[in-house]
C-alpha cells in the first residue's frame, strides 16, 4: 500500500513504473471502487498537482491537450468551444460542476468507458493520445486505445500526457449531443458526435460520426459521403442506428436505444454544419437546440 | 407573482447550524466504545429457511454480537396487521428481509461475520405481479395471514391485506344515465422517498433504560415499537432525533431501533447502525407503492357527470405497515374532489414479494390522482369539453357533495383551479410541441392528540419543549412564531426542545402534514396559559384588570393607556422569585364532520376529511417527439391550505414537492427483475430531479376563511403540493402525443414508445 503525489511527470512515471496506478481527479477510479467495481489499488500516485499535465497548446498542427485539463475549463476554453467545439459539448455534460472542476480529460479518455462524454468528439476530431514511460513516447489512435469497456491497449507503466487534435479544417465545426434524461449528474444512454467540413455551397464534403453508449467502446460510423445536410444526416441517422449494436438494460431496451442514436446522430450532423456555416450554437448542444427541450 | 420576494425574512432556528455544518446528523455522533452494525439480507425474495447458523460468525474475534429472532421476544408486531417480526422467522418474504445483526468492532470485521453467516433456503414461489396475487389460485405471501393480529376494521382475505370501498348511490343506474362512458387503464409503478440522508441509529443502554438517537420521522412510534418488540415500558425508551436529513414518509414508522437496541444490550456497548445508499433503497418502507387502476365515468353532452367506478389494487409488497388505510385513502383519490351522485370504489391492498409500501409523502394520492386525472382528461375529450371547464363544473365545492357524501362547508378548490389556470397562461397559442396540462387534487388534514409546553425563565428568554418533529418542512420552526406573537415577544426569544421523547409530550411525528396543524394547536395553548400568568403579574404590577392588560412589543400594558407599561422580561424575573411561568397545551383536535345519507365508507381510516386541502396545478410541458424526452418548462401551482402562517415555509413545500413530483411524472420508478429485486436500487438508475432540471414554479396560494381547522385556520401544506403535479405533466403530455402514457413514470422511453404505438411495458 502506498500513495504518492506527484509533482512531475517524471516521478509520476517513476511511480508507474514501481506498480503504482495513477489517480487525476479520482471521479471514476475512487466513485468506482466505493461502488464495489473494483478495488481501489493497492498502490496509487496521485497525479492531479502536475502542472505540466494541465498544459494547452494550439498551433497551426492542432490542440495539444493535457491530460490534467479539466472538464470545466474545456466547456469554457475560447478556442476549444469554438473551434474543437464537439470536445466542450462533451465536458460541458459530465456530471455537475463538482464532477467538471475535478475530473479530467485524461480520466474520461483512459478510464475508456463506452458512456463517456468526450470520446465520440474526439474520434470525430481524429484525436490521438500521447502515452509516456521510462522507455519513451508513443501517440495512440483513439480506435487503437479503446479495446473494450474499461479496457485500454496502453501499458500499466505509460502515462497519458495529452490529447492531440488535429486542426479542423476551413468551414468545419462538430458538435456532441447524447440523450438523457435528466439535466445533470446524469450518463448518457446513448450520444454521437459529428465534425463536418463544408464546400463552398454549403453542402458538405466530409463527415465524421461516432456513437457514445451503443458498443463496448465508442464506436465510428463507417460508409457515410457528402451531399446536402439534410441527405447527410439523414444518412447519419440511418447509418447509425443500423450499425450501433447496442444492449436492453434498466436504462432503456435496445430498440429505443437504437432509434434514438440514430436521431442523436443527425442532429449532430446539423448542429455542426450550423456551426461550421458560422452560426453561434452554444456549449452544450444539449441545451441549445434540446433534448427534451431549451428553456 | 414571486413568493420569494413578498414573503418576509424568516430564518430558521435550524438553519445556520444546518447551513454551515455545525448541526449533527444521527451518523456524525460516536460514543466511547461504540460497536458498529449491519445487517444480513435475505437477498432472495421468498424462500423457506432451512438453515440459517450464525455460530462460525460469533467465533470470528471483533464480534461481539449476532442475533436472529431466536434472540429477542418473538412478537409479531405491526400498526394494522401484526404480520411481521424483527428478524425473519422460518420464511423471507422479500429480498431486503433481515435474517440476522452483527455487532462487531470495525466494518471490515462486520463484513466478514456476515459472509461467515450460513443460510439455506428452500425455494417459494415469487408474487411479483399485483392483479396476478389477487387470483384464487396465487400463491401465498403469508400462508398464516389468517391468524395474524389486525385492528379491528380491516378487511382481509389471502394476499389482500385490506380492502375497501366506498359506495353512493346506484353506480349502474348512473352509468345508465350517461351519453358516454369513458373507461381507463393505468398502472403506476412504486418509488422511493430518497432523503440524501440514509437511517442512522445509535443506542446506549444505561442500567435497564436505553437511549436511541436514530433518523426517524416519528419518535413516539419508534419508541413504541421498541417497547412493544423488546418488551419493555415507555419510561425505559428514550428516542432522541439529531437534525434529521429529510424523509419525505421513507422515514416513518418503526424500524431498526430495536434491532440496535437489542445489539447494544447483547454487547454491553453502544452500537451504531448507518445505511448505505443501497440499503436505503431496499430495506422496508421506504417505497411509495405500485398501483394498478381501472377507472370508468359516465357523463352527459353537458359535462355532468353521472356516475364514477373504480377498482385498484396497491402493491403493500410483503409486509404491511402504515398502508394498512391506504385503500380508504386510494379509493377517495380515485374517486377524487368531484361532485358525483353516484360512486362506487373497490381498492385492495395487495401482498407480494417486493419490498413493503410506507407512508411517501401523500401517500397513494400523486399516482391516483395521475390515473383519475388522466382518465378526467379522456373523459372531457371525449364530450369535446375543455378540460379547465370540465373541472370547473364538476369540482367540489363550498356548500357541495363529495363523492363520500361528505358536504363541504368553506373550501378554495374553484379557486384554485382558475388561480392554476391564469397563472400559466391556460389557452395561449402554443408550438405543437407544447401543452399546458391540468389537475386537481386532495389531501386531509390530520386531526390527533398533540402536546408541548413552553416556559419562560427569569431573564425573559423562553423555551418551547415539543414532541413535535422536524423533518426539514420548517413546521417546527414555525412554533417559535405563534408561541411569540401569542405572547407579544419575538421568535427569537425562544429556543426549541424537540425531537426527545423522554423530555416533551406526545406527538404524532413529522407524518400527515399534521405538525402545525396539531402541534401549533397545543403550542399555542401552552403560550395561552403564560400569557394569563403574565396578565395576572402585569396587573399587580400596574394595578389594573388582568382582563385590559395587552401584551406587544415584550411588554405587557394597560389597554388604552400604553405608558403604563412593563417588559415582559421584568415580569418573568418577578416570577421567578415565586410561581414559575410554566405552560403546557395539548387542545382539542377539530372533530371530523359528520357524513349523513346513504354513503357507505370504509373506516380503517377517517370516514370525513377535516379542513381537506385542495390544489390545481397547471404545467406546461415540451415533448421531443423523436426521442420522448419530455421536459417541464413552467409550473403554476394553487394550494387552499387554509391560512399561510409562513409564506417561506410554505414556498418551499411546494416548490419541492413539485420538484417531487416532475420526477414521479418522467424519472422515478422502481424496476422489478423476474426474481422481484429491484434493478435500480442505486442513485445513478433511480433518477431524482435535480436543481438543474427545476423550472420556474409561480405558487398562488388560495387563502380560505377555514372553519374546524388548524392555528389561525391553518391546514396542512407539505404533502398536499406533490399530489397533482405529475398528473398535470401527463395531461400535458396526452395533449401534445394526442393519447396519455398509461404508466408512470411516463419515461422518455415509455412517451416514444406511446407515440410509434409499441406495446408492452418499457423502461
Ligand atoms: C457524479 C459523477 C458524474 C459523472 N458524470 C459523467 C458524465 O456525465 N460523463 C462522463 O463521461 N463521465 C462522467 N463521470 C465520470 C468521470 O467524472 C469522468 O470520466 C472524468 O473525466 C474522470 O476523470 P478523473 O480525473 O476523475 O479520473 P480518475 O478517476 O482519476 O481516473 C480514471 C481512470 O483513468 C486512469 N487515469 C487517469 N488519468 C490518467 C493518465 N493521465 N494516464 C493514464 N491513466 C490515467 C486512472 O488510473 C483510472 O483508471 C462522472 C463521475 C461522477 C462521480
Amino acid at each position: 500500500m502506498s500513495f504518492v503525489i506527484a509533482t512531475t511527470i517524471d516521478e509520476a512515471i517513476a511511480a508507474l513504473a514501481a506498480g503504482a496506478r495513477p489517480v487525476a481527479g479520482g471521479s471514476d477510479l475512487v466513485v468506482g471502487a466505493r461502488h464495489g467495481k473494483a478495488p481501489l489499488p493497492g498502490d496509487l500516485v496521485a497525479i492531479d498537482r502536475i502542472e505540466e499535465l494541465r498544459c494547452l497548446e494550439f498551433t497551426d498542427a492542432g490542440a495539444c491537450i493535457g491530460a490534467g485539463v479539466n472538464h470545466h475549463t474545456i466547456e469554457h476554453h475560447p478556442v476549444l468551444s469554438t473551434v474543437y467545439t464537439g470536445i466542450s459539448d462533451g465536458s460541458a455534460l459530465v456530471g455537475s460542476p463538482s464532477t467538471r472542476n475535478v475530473g479530467t480529460l485524461g480520466g474520461n479518455v483512459m478510464n475508456a468507458s463506452p458512456a463517456m462524454d468526450t470520446g465520440a468528439p474526439l474520434v470525430v476530431l481524429g484525436a490521438e493520445v500521447e502515452l509516456r514511460s521510462a522507455s519513451g513516447s508513443r501517440r495512440v489512435g483513439l480506435a487503437e486505445l479503446w479495446t473494450g469497456p474499461g479496457r485500454t491497449s496502453a501499458r500499466p507503466d505509460e502515462l497519458c500526457v495529452a490529447i492531440h487534435v488535429p486542426a479542423p479544417a476551413a468551414r468545419s465545426n462538430s458538435a456532441y449531443l447524447r440523450l438523457e434524461y435528466r439535466r445533470s449528474m446524469e450518463i448518457a444512454v446513448v450520444g454521437a458526435a459529428a465534425s463536418v467540413t463544408l464546400a463552398d455551397d454549403g453542402s458538405v464534403n466530409a463527415v465524421r460520426v461516432a456513437l457514445t453508449a451503443v458498443a463496448p467502446t465508442i464506436i465510428e460510423v463507417a460508409g457515410l459521403g457528402g451531399g446536402t445536410v439534410a441527405d447527410v444526416a439523414a444518412a447519419a441517422q440511418a447509418a447509425a442506428a443500423e450499425q450501433a449494436r447496442p444492449i436492453s438494460d434498466v436504462r432503456a431496451s435496445d430498440a429505443y436505444r437504437r432509434h434514438t442514436v440514430g436521431v442523436m446522430a443527425r442532429r449532430a450532423v446539423e448542429a455542426a454544419a450550423r456551426r461550421a456555416l458560422g452560426e453561434p450554437v452554444s456549449v452544450p448542444v444539449n441545451r441549445a437546440i434540446g433534448i427534451g427541450a431549451a428553456s | 407573482m414571486s413568493p420569494t420576494t413578498t414573503a418576509p425574512r424568516f430564518v430558521r432556528a435550524d438553519g445556520p447550524d444546518k447551513v454551515t455544518g455545525s448541526g449533527r446528523y444521527t451518523a456524525d455522533l460516536t460514543l466511547t466504545g461504540a460497536l458498529v452494525a449491519k445487517f444480513k439480507y435475505a437477498e432472495v425474495s421468498h424462500a423457506r429457511i432451512t438453515k440459517l447458523d450464525v455460530s462460525a460468525a460469533r467465533a470470528i474475534p471483533g464480534v461481539f454480537a449476532v442475533l436472529t429472532q431466536d434472540d429477542v421476544p418473538d412478537v409479531r408486531f405491526g400498526p394494522f396487521v401484526q404480520d411481521r417480526t424483527l428478524f425473519a422467522r422460518d420464511v423471507v418474504r422479500f429480498e431486503g428481509e433481515i435474517l440476522a445483526a452483527v455487532a462487531a468492532v470495525d466494518v471490515p470485521t462486520a463484513q466478514r461475520a456476515l459472509n461467515a453467516i450460513v443460510v439455506e433456503y428452500a425455494p417459494l414461489p415469487v408474487v411479483n405481479d399485483i392483479e396476478a396475487a389477487l387470483s384464487p389460485d396465487a400463491p401465498l405471501v403469508h400462508a398464516d395471514w389468517s391468524d395474524y393480529g389486525a385492528a379491528g376494521p380491516i378487511v382481509r382475505d389471502r394476499n389482500d391485506a385490506s380492502m375497501a370501498s366506498i359506495a353512493k348511490g346506484d353506480v349502474d343506474k348512473g352509468m345508465a344515465e350517461a351519453d358516454v362512458v369513458v373507461h381507463s387503464r393505468y398502472v403506476a409503478d412504486g418509488c422511493h422517498a430518497a432523503p440524501i440522508e440514509p437511517r442512522a441509529v445509535l443506542a446506549q443502554w444505561e442500567g435497564n433504560k436505553v437511549t436511541i438517537w436514530t433518523s426517524t420521522q416519528v419518535p413516539f412510534d419508534a419508541r413504541a415499537g421498541v417497547c412493544e418488540t423488546l418488551e419493555l415500558p415507555a419510561n425505559r425508551v428514550r428516542i432522541i432525533v439529531p437534525h434529521l436529513g429529510g424523509g419525505f414518509g421513507g422515514k416513518c414508522g418503526f424500524h431498526y431501533e430495536a434491532h440496535v437496541a437489542a445489539l447494544a444490550r447483547a454487547t454491553k456497548r453502544p452500537v451504531r447502525l448507518v445505511f448505505s445508499r443501497r440499503e436505503e433503497f431496499v430495506a422496508p418502507d421506504r417505497r411509495r407503492e405500485g398501483i394498478v387502476f381501472d377507472l370508468e365515468t359516465g357523463v352527459r353532452r353537458d359535462g355532468t357527470i353521472t356516475a364514477r367506478k373504480v377498482w385498484l389494487a396497491i402493491d403493500n409488497g410483503a409486509y404491511t405497515a402504515d398502508a394498512g388505510f391506504f385503500s380508504q385513502l386510494a379509493a377517495m383519490h380515485a374517486l377524487g374532489p368531484y361532485q358525483v351522485p353516484h360512486a362506487f370504489a373497490e381498492a385492495h391492498l395487495v401482498y407480494t414479494n417486493h419490498q413493503p409500501s410506507g407512508s411517501v409523502r401523500a401517500p397513494t394520492a400523486p399516482q391516483t390522482c395521475w390515473a383519475l386525472e388522466s382518465h378526467t382528461d379522456e373523459v372531457a375529450k371525449a364530450i369535446g369539453m375543455d378540460p379547465v371547464e370540465f373541472r370547473l363544473k364538476n369540482a367540489v365545492a363550498t356548500g357541495k357533495e363529495g363523492p363520500s357524501g361528505q358536504v363541504y362547508d368553506e373550501i378554495g378548490l374553484v379557486d384554485c383551479i382558475r388561480a392554476a389556470a391564469d397563472g400559466a397562461g391556460y389557452g395561449q397559442a402554443l408550438p405543437d410541441d407544447e401543452a399546458i396540462g391540468v389537475a386537481i387534487g386532495w389531501w386531509p388534514s390530520f386531526s390527533v392528540p398533540s402536546g408541548a409546553y413552553v416556559k419562560i425563565d427569569g431573564d425573559g428568554s423562553g423555551q418551547i419543549i415539543t414532541g413535535a418533529q422536524e423533518c426539514g418542512t420548517g413546521a417546527v420552526m414555525t412554533l417559535r412564531q405563534l408561541v411569540a406573537d401569542e405572547l407579544g415577544m419575538q421568535a427569537e426569544d425562544f429556543e426549541l426542545v424537540y425531537q426527545d421523547t423522554s423530555v416533551a409530550p406526545y406527538d404524532m411525528g413529522a407524518t400527515g402534514s399534521q405538525t402545525l396543524f396539531n402541534n401549533g394547536r397545543a403550542a399555542v395553548a401552552a403560550a395561552g396559559q403564560i400569557a394569563e400568568q403574565l396578565k395576572q403579574l402585569a396587573a399587580e404590577q400596574l394595578e389594573a384588570n388582568p382582563a385590559d392588560i395587552v401584551l406587544a412589543d415584550g411588554a405587557a400594558s394597560v389597554a388604552g393607556t400604553p405608558s403604563r407599561s412593563v417588559p415582559i422580561a421584568e415580569l418573568a424575573g418577578i416570577a421567578a422569585g415565586g410561581e414559575l411561568l410554566i405552560g403546557h397545551g395539548s387542545g382539542a383536535p377539530p372533530a371530523p364532520p359528520e357524513v349523513v345519507g346513504a354513503t357507505c365508507v370504509g373506516d380503517v381510516g377517517m370516514t370525513a376529511w377535516v379542513a381537506p386541502q385542495f390544489s390545481c396545478h397547471a404545467v406546461r410541458v415540451k415533448v421531443d417527439r423523436d426521442t420522448g424526452v419530455a421536459r417541464v418548462l413552467h409550473v403554476s401551482a394553487a394550494h387552499d391550505s387554509g391560512t399561510i402562517i409562513n409564506p417561506v415555509g410554505a414556498t418551499g413545500q411546494v416548490e419541492g414537492a413539485v420538484l417531487m413530483g416532475i420526477g414521479q411524472a418522467l424519472t422515478e420508478g422502481t424496476r422489478y427483475d423476474d426474481e422481484a429485486k429491484q434493478r435500480n436500487a442505486a442513485l445513478l438508475e433511480y433518477k431524482l430531479q435535480t436543481c438543474a432540471d427545476a423550472p420556474p414554479i409561480d405558487i398562488h396560494f388560495v387563502e380560505i376563511d377555514t372553519p374546524n381547522a388548524g392555528p389561525r385556520g391553518a391546514k396542512g401544506l407539505a404533502e398536499a403540493p406533490n399530489v397533482a403535479t405529475a398528473a398535470a405533466i401527463s395531461n400535458a403530455i396526452a395533449a401534445i402525443i394526442g393519447t396519455p402514457v398509461r404508466q408512470l413514470p411516463m419515461t422518455a422511453e415509455r412517451v416514444w414508445s406511446t407515440v410509434n404505438g409499441i406495446e408492452g411495458s418499457p423502461a
